[in-house]
């Protein structure tokens, strides 16, 4: 069952309060300027994202996730792989 | 003339290019003590440790029952730091830390603080660090490995990115300069039991000839019941005194029957004498002496000649005789032969001048911290005026029994004292250090 945006910002916002003590980040923050979310913090997020999603990511897909900067971005990096997935 | 003027201009232009050249030619500096601080069995705040010297209190307790090991292990004691520590240490420092590295991040943290160092300074690249541990977070390691071998069908990555950043054996000293934004040389002395007296040590000589002007030196281990297993197995373990861990190791003792292995952590600030001095700031003892040696053979034995020849060393280094020498902080763990070894090399280099303490006799032997914890307690007494007693030497063995034991608190002024540190691998330590 494909996840609505709003779902997917709400399990983003839960992830980011439980895994990386960010509370409410704005959907446009700079998560790397506002919160030192760092490379290291993307890949623990992007396990978070195969979990929500239910499969694994390739290397090429995990490799577009690198240059994300906002919960607005990563929004649409979920849509796009639910989408490409389909 | 102009030859000289020529050969003078070219000294001048390598030194404005590269001071170093010219520190090499002229000097070998003198080092100083201005800051440390450790997390130990008996205590964490200096007082409480002094207060616990004088009152003859061990740090030994209890192995704690995890699930690894524990229950096959036959010693049940261990030296274990089990007080609350405060820390407050941002979510982006401590995503790659084990526990390995709070207690060696803590401890920088509060010599940093005692020095008072400029900001600037600290990442100047004139300050470096020297800082290691027995094998990086073992209970990192263990969720690791754990997770390999679970034989779970999870299509999703086990292993988390940073498990590595927390569990290498570097990871103390990276994780310090990541804190601190300290951008200087980094060691990484990873020699079992000599881990931070040799971390001491290689700091000592980056300042003394000129390659930094300050050095963070130090190590760090965690609670770990493997670490229990390996020397248990080696028979090396205490325990007749499971029941009464306190009254376990007994170094030098009739009953003595093995080690206790405990954790913690350590850390001290080096400096360059004239800097220290002009900075007014505290100076706690100056390092004059530093020998590392190889006994070149076996890996487990204690070794009398290459013992005897680190101390010789060690005096060597400090350009003192060993009559000069007041107190000595030997390794004595309690292990049967181990002590006898030391006792006579100590009295072969010393004859029984100097006053002999095994601080492991309150705390165990808390592995690759074990130097830089006695470094710091023994300036704690240099400080106060006392020596405390080695606990549980009720009854000296008599083939240990040729050197000057201390079995009572005693007052004594300790002008010059040498930390003496051995480790598996045949790795032998000794560093001396004077009060100013």
């Amino acid at each position: 069952m494909q996840l609505t945006r709003r779902e997917i910002l709400n399990d983003l916002i839960r992830i980011f309060r439980e895994n990386f003590e960010i509370d409410n980040p704005g959907t446009d923050d700079d998560l790397r300027e506002e919160y030192e979310f760092d490379s290291i913090d993307a890949i623990e997020l992007l396990v978070e994202i195969e979990k929500m999603l239910g499969f694994a990511l390739t290397q090429e897909e995990k490799k577009q996730a690198m240059d994300i900067r906002t919960l607005d971005q990563v929004c649409d990096y979920i849509e796009n792989l639910a989408v490409t997935r389909d | 003339m102009i030859r000289y003027a020529i050969i003078l201009k070219t000294w001048q232009l390598q030194e404005t290019k590269d001071p170093l050249i010219i520190r090499k030619g002229i000097m070998e500096r003198r080092v100083v003590i201005t800051a440390g601080s450790v997390i130990t069995p008996i205590g964490h705040v200096k007082d409480e440790i002094i207060r616990n010297l004088i009152n003859g209190v061990s740090g030994v307790k209890a192995l704690r029952k995890d699930d690894l090991l524990a229950n096959y292990i036959h010693s049940n004691v261990f030296g274990t730091v089990d007080y609350p520590i405060e820390y407050d240490f941002k979510r982006s420092h401590r995503k790659t830390m084990g526990p390995v590295a709070y207690y060696a991040c803590q401890v920088v943290k509060e010599i940093l603080k005692q020095a008072a160092l400029d900001d600037d300074f600290i990442s100047s690249g004139r300050l470096g660090v020297s800082f290691g541990s027995t094998h990086g977070s073992p209970t990192v390691q263990r969720d690791i490995y754990r997770n390999f071998f679970s034989g779970s069908q999870d299509q999703f990555s086990s292993v988390s990115a940073v498990d590595y950043l927390k569990s290498m054996v570097h990871t103390t000293a990276v994780n310090i300069t990541k804190m601190f934004g300290i951008t200087g040389r980094l060691i990484s002395s990873s020699t079992a039991c000599t881990t931070s007296s040799q971390s001491i040590g290689l700091g000592y000589e980056m300042v003394k000839y000129g390659m930094q002007d300050a050095m963070i030196c130090g190590g760090a281990d965690e609670y770990d019941t493997t670490t229990v297993a390996v020397f248990d197995n080696l028979l090396a373990c205490s325990t007749a005194f499971n029941d009464t861990p306190h009254l376990t190791p007994r170094p030098f003792e009739v009953r003595r029957d093995g080690l206790v292995v405990g954790e913690g952590g350590g850390a001290v600030l080096l400096e360059e004498y004239e800097q220290a001095k002009k900075r007014g700031t505290n100076i706690m003892a100056e390092i004059i002496g530093f020998s590392c040696n190889n006994n070149g053979g076996n890996l487990i034995l204690p070794d009398v000649e290459g013992t005897k020849e680190t101390l010789r060393l060690g005096l060597k280094s400090a350009k003192i005789r060993a009559d000069e020498v007041d107190f000595i902080s030997a390794h004595a763990t309690g292990t049967k032969m181990g002590d006898v070894i030391e006792a006579q090399a100590i009295h072969s280099i010393y004859d029984n001048s100097p006053y002999i303490t095994s601080l492991k006799s309150y705390m165990g032997h808390t592995m690759g911290t074990c130097g830089v914890i006695e470094m710091v307690l023994t300036l704690y007494m240099m400080e106060k005026g006392f020596i405390a007693p080695t606990l549980n030497l009720n009854e000296i063995d008599k083939r240990c029994a040729m050197i000057r034991h201390v079995t009572e608190l005693c007052e004594s002024d300790i002008r010059v004292a040498a930390i003496q540190n051995f480790a598996f691998g045949g790795v032998n330590t000794c560093l001396i250090m004077k009060k100013i």
